[in-house]
């Protein structure tokens, strides 16, 4: 139960540009399904947020672009911070409270947390597509509170231990992992294919990690950044690519097109790819993953960037191309994620390039902001 | 020209199913499995009509009591009993006054046996699941029904929490709660609790007796989706009813959805698959095979009747080990799967199919009785009399009175 004299030291985003450290009152269970968790560690995505950035960008998790897009501009879209939210998403933390109802876990086990939490009743929940409940209940998306702080309630279905050799670091990946195991279950990656992947930020290489941990013959990683290239290399992609910029006066359908085909012979891909993950939301490489993906081949739209953009349907028509969206994670995704990372088949540890204690939060943010091409993976102590 | 062979009431509610998705005018097959030496009665001794006096209540007596329910007090023994009202459990509850109410094999099989597999009943139990009502009570955050609404009852209320919930197979859920399945209390009483999606708006063209059929008509819903059936199909259903060539039903399935019905003869399972293929003009095999009736030869018979290639749906329930033709299964490439009750969606498709008048429920009705005649319309079932029996609700007097 809760100490009386405990405190909840949290990081609230208050308005634009206007954040602060709160002590909030310690969260209570609010049925017999419920955890608390003293969190442990948070990651925050360390890529490119800002408009002014070219084509390629690294894919940057909606909720973290809304975290920084809240705090920078106090909107995304529709959602409008109308009253301060906790920030933060991906962590993993220690049980220190369970309800009576709860069996999966007990106090003292450490977990990841998965963020998002459904209704259970609608009628994406029932039929097995919980990532498109339009009532979840996601972290730091307004006007839900996120997990900087202190301690976090959650279901307990939604927290899954982290085997024991498993770091409260890498318990706080497995997040990124879980949605790049769910956009190789929206391609429907099998064994033997062969895969191209748009951007090389942490979602574009955990994509290739995971695509090469089921067994893919031939991953490719693509970027405009050579320090990205370099890492993707070395972590699981078998080659990599920088993407050349479209001479001035070129029409940019026709460059990504071109583009297309270089990745194919450099690369030896016949026809094209099997799969291809597009995981930057970038224009240029949404038109070069459609002339690059073979005939009847598979494209995910993982990545998010302009809403609109000039797409080559002609081409996905004729070459009936089976285009999907990908978004968050579906059941079996985390169980998954955990077990990538504990089996030793991702190294998430490698990923993490800053580290902040939980006082310099806003630090960490800035950095983000500042989205620096050596910044992969920004991750924040919990507050002890 | 697809073709659909079937039986029995499930079954033609699978071939009904099946017909009703394929636009161009096909038509259903119906094959009965003859007695062989292999086949047991399924029905013990005891359901001779004329041999009891029936579990009764007065109607003075019955309009006192606040929830009159139809109960199982133990193996080969029912009642009734007033029991409380139930609550609601959650603000997203909603309570029904159950209106008609369907009776199922399995329910007949509590009563004679006491249990089914590892289900068994150990306390008093309320039968009971296929049913229809008015809602006459909603909790503070239903939005999808109203106090007066007309409803469809689906009986399984799944955990919501569990791996298989999560994924869309809740009809899967190791929690499930299911309604007379022991220790969970059955629909056969005047008021009913459970969650707001579970409960389906009927649309007005259509009858509360029709609302009761959605409980069946579903678990035929869901094994097509398991079988994958589509225009142009051929489906062979097999429905065998009791021991004895129920020649009624064979019938009724000629005139409901079958294109063809076949009577096999005392022979091989692979000279029955024969049989039909012949007498029902198919040239390589059927695409698809639903089992409505848990009998070996049946199952058999579906094994060598399907094309290489073919899918088998398994949905009755018998004996729980057979022989199985295995080569026969691994050489043609068969899709072998289960189907167990219904999941998401298969009510909404169950109400669609018979609110645009494609699938036609009414036919199967062949007896409606009173509530406190409950006790003879189970004997009936038991003794395999008509297709479906209905038992009426106790009416509220504050519930809509429209039907």
């Amino acid at each position: 139960m809760t100490d009386q004299n405990d405190n909840n030291p949290s990081f609230v985003l208050r308005a634009v540009k206007d954040v602060a450290f709160e002590d909030r009152p310690v969260p209570a269970l609010r049925d017999g399904h419920d955890v608390r968790v003293h969190v442990a560690q948070t990651g925050i995505c360390g890529s490119d947020v800002s408009s002014k950035a070219p084509s390629m960008k690294c894919t940057l998790d909606k909720t973290e672009l809304a975290q920084v897009h809240y705090w920078q501009k106090g909107r995304i879209g529709d959602f409008i911070l109308n009253s301060p939210i906790v920030l933060g998403h991906e962590s993993s933390g220690t049980v220190v409270e369970i309800g009576d109802a709860v069996r999966n876990v007990k106090v003292g086990d450490r977990v990841a947390i998965e963020p998002g939490v459904p209704c259970r009743r609608c009628n994406h929940c029932r039929e097995g597509a919980y990532n498109l409940c339009p009532d979840t209940i996601f972290a730091a998306t307004p006007p839900w509170d996120g997990t900087l702080s202190k301690y976090y309630v959650v279901a307990s279905d939604y927290t899954y231990p982290i085997a024991e050799h498993m770091t409260m670091e890498e318990g706080a990946l497995v997040e990124p992992v879980a949605v790049a195991v769910q956009i190789t279950k929206v391609a429907d990656l099998r064994a033997n294919l062969t895969v191209v992947v748009f951007g090389c930020g942490p979602i574009g290489v955990l994509c290739q990690a995971v695509a090469k941990a089921y067994g893919a013959a031939k991953v490719i990683g693509i970027d405009v950044v050579q320090s990205r290239l370099d890492f993707a290399k070395s972590f699981a992609a078998d080659g990599v690519f920088m993407a050349p910029k479209p001479k001035p006066g070129v029409d940019p359908v026709e460059h990504s097109e071109k583009v297309a085909a270089l990745i194919k012979k450099e690369f030896n891909l016949g026809e094209g790819p099997d799969v291809v993950l597009e995981c930057t939301g970038a224009e240029a490489c949404i038109q070069a993953g459609v002339f690059v993906a073979k005939k009847g081949g598979t494209y995910v739209q993982a990545g998010m960037g302009k809403e609109n953009v000039v797409f080559p349907i002609t081409t996905a028509c004729i070459r009936a191309l089976h285009i999907k969206g990908s978004i968050r994670y579906t059941t079996g995704c985390y169980p998954a994620a955990v077990d990538l990372v504990a089996s030793g088949k991702i190294d998430v540890k490698r990923l993490i390039t800053n580290r902040f204690k939980f006082e310099q939060a806003e630090e960490a943010f800035e950095l983000v902001k500042a989205s620096r091409p050596d910044v992969l993976k920004v991750i924040i102590e919990g507050a002890v | 020209m697809s073709k659909i062979l079937a039986t029995g009431a499930r079954a033609a509610l699978s071939g009904a199913r099946s017909n009703a998705s394929i636009t161009k005018a096909a038509r259903p097959v119906m094959v009965a499995a003859t007695k062989t030496t292999n086949q047991k009665r399924n029905h013990s001794a005891c359901c001779g009509p004329n041999l009891r006096s029936y579990a009764t209540v007065s109607d003075a007596n019955s309009a006192q009591q606040q929830n009159l329910s139809f109960v199982l007090e133990k193996q080969g023994k029912v009642k009734f009993e007033d029991r409380p009202i139930p609550k609601l459990t959650s603000p997203y509850d909603v309570l029904v006054n159950v209106r008609w109410t369907g009776i199922c094999g399995s329910d007949v099989h509590y009563w004679q046996h006491g249990a089914i597999g590892d289900f068994v009943v150990r306390a008093p139990m309320v039968l009971g699941h296929e049913s229809s009502g008015t809602v006459t009570e909603v909790g503070d955050k239903v939005t999808s029904v109203k106090v007066g609404d007309r409803v469809a009852m689906e009986p399984g209320i799944p955990c919501r929490r569990c791996p298989r919930c999560k994924e869309g197979m809740y009809n899967l859920c190791v929690d499930m709660r299911f309604a007379a399945t022991p220790p969970i209390d059955g629909t056969l009483a005047k008021y009913y609790v459970l969650p707001e999606d579970f409960a389906y708006k009927l649309p007005e063209n259509m009858s509360f007796e029709e609302g009761a059929l959605m409980e069946p008509l579903s678990v035929g819903v869901h094994i097509n989706k398991q079988a994958g059936t589509k225009n142009g199909s051929t489906v062979v259903i097999f429905g065998a009813g009791p021991v004895d060539i129920n020649q009624e039903r064979l019938d009724f399935a000629k005139k409901y959805a079958a294109t063809h019905t076949i009577v096999s003869k005392k022979q091989s399972a692979a000279e029955t698959a024969a049989q039909i293929i012949k007498e029902c003009e198919i040239v390589e095999g059927a695409d698809i095979v639903m089992d409505a009736t848990g009998a070996e030869p049946c199952i058999q018979a579906g094994i060598h009747v399907l094309r290489a290639g073919g899918t088998y749906v398994q949905g009755g329930m018998g004996k729980p080990d057979i022989m199985f033709p295995i080569g026969a299964a691994g050489a043609k490439e068969l899709n072998i799967k289960g189907s167990f009750r219904y999941n998401a969606h298969d009510y909404e498709t169950a109400i669609g199919l018979v609110t645009s008048g494609r699938v036609n429920v009414k036919e199967l009705v062949s007896k409606k009785v009173k509530f406190t005649d409950a006790e003879e319309a189970f004997e009936d079932v038991a003794a395999s009399r008509g297709i479906k029996i209905l038992i009426e609700g106790v009416p509220d007097q504050r519930a809509s009175a429209s039907a």
